[in-house]
């Protein structure tokens, strides 16, 4: 159970740079750390002590086994994770090639 | 920014000119050893764009762009996409569903087994190699120009 609050700890962090940070490389950073959060409360639930990784390996008897599912979600989710960070930051330079901050709070006009 | 284009200083470039094989090949084995061990192809793909980024970081652009031609990198890159699909739809065709078995399964735990996985395994580990080198490619293509702020 601690572990999980943990997780949710560092979702936390991740929230709180999200809301508080005015630089937009630390907003995405933080963007990204409340996904990691996500995931590792993914492969935490999967977790058994205990157990091996799910792959059948030669002279292994059969053992205990970590369950798959949620780490084949996670590798999607990463990939996802990645797309979506690669779109932020292409729009975070197109920002600075235009208004020449990452602040956030001196971005304001909308044309021109 | 402006001296982005000539990389970085000559040790750099000389323990890059090194390291890249290895981290290269070491790509490979992970692909290779996909349906045996962790890993796989997106794993191992990261691992052979990350080589190449290693190039572009020491070396700059310029260079890369040389070395590397990536309108072939692209091109290699959409091929990959056409040939999961067509192992999809030969498994249509052959195996009887979608990306259905049609290869002999091979002998358990040898590398020349699992019928089409290593395959899909190749096609998806080039396709992640590419494709994340590409939208670093893109990325540093964006020049950050320092200015007055507006």
């Amino acid at each position: 159970m601690t572990i999980y609050l943990l997780c949710f700890a560092l979702f936390l962090v991740g929230l709180y740079g999200i809301l508080t940070k005015r630089d937009l490389v630390k907003i995405i950073l933080s963007l990204t750390i409340m996904g990691y959060s996500a995931n590792l409360f993914f492969i935490l639930f999967a977790y058994r002590s205990q157990a091996l990784y799910p792959i059948l390996s030669e002279g292994a008897e059969m053992a205990p086994m970590v369950d798959p599912l949620p780490q084949a979600l996670v590798l999607t989710s990463i990939v996802i994770e990645l797309g979506t960070t690669a779109l932020l930051v292409a729009l975070a330079v197109r920002l600075y090639q235009k208004y020449k901050t990452f602040d956030i709070t001196k971005i304001r006009r909308l044309s021109g | 920014m402006n001296n982005n284009d000539t990389g970085m200083t000559l040790i750099v470039k000389t323990i890059t000119r090194i390291s890249v094989w290895i981290i290269i090949l070491y790509g490979i084995y992970i692909v290779l050893h996909g349906h045996l061990t962790p890993g796989g192809g997106f794993g191992g793909g990261v691992i052979i764009a990350l080589a190449l980024l290693n190039v572009l970081l020491a070396y700059g652009r310029d260079f890369t762009a040389d070395w590397l031609n990536p309108k072939f990198l692209h091109g290699l890159e959409a091929a990959s996409v056409s040939a999961f699909l067509i192992m999809g739809i030969l498994g249509i065709l052959v195996g009887g569903a979608f990306l259905g078995n049609f290869i002999s399964h091979g002998q358990l735990f040898h590398l020349v087994s699992a019928g089409t996985i290593p395959v899909l395994n190749i096609v998806i580990g080039i396709k992640v190699a590419m494709a994340l080198f590409l939208v670093i490619w893109v990325l540093s293509a964006l020049e950050l120009k320092e200015g007055e702020e507006v």
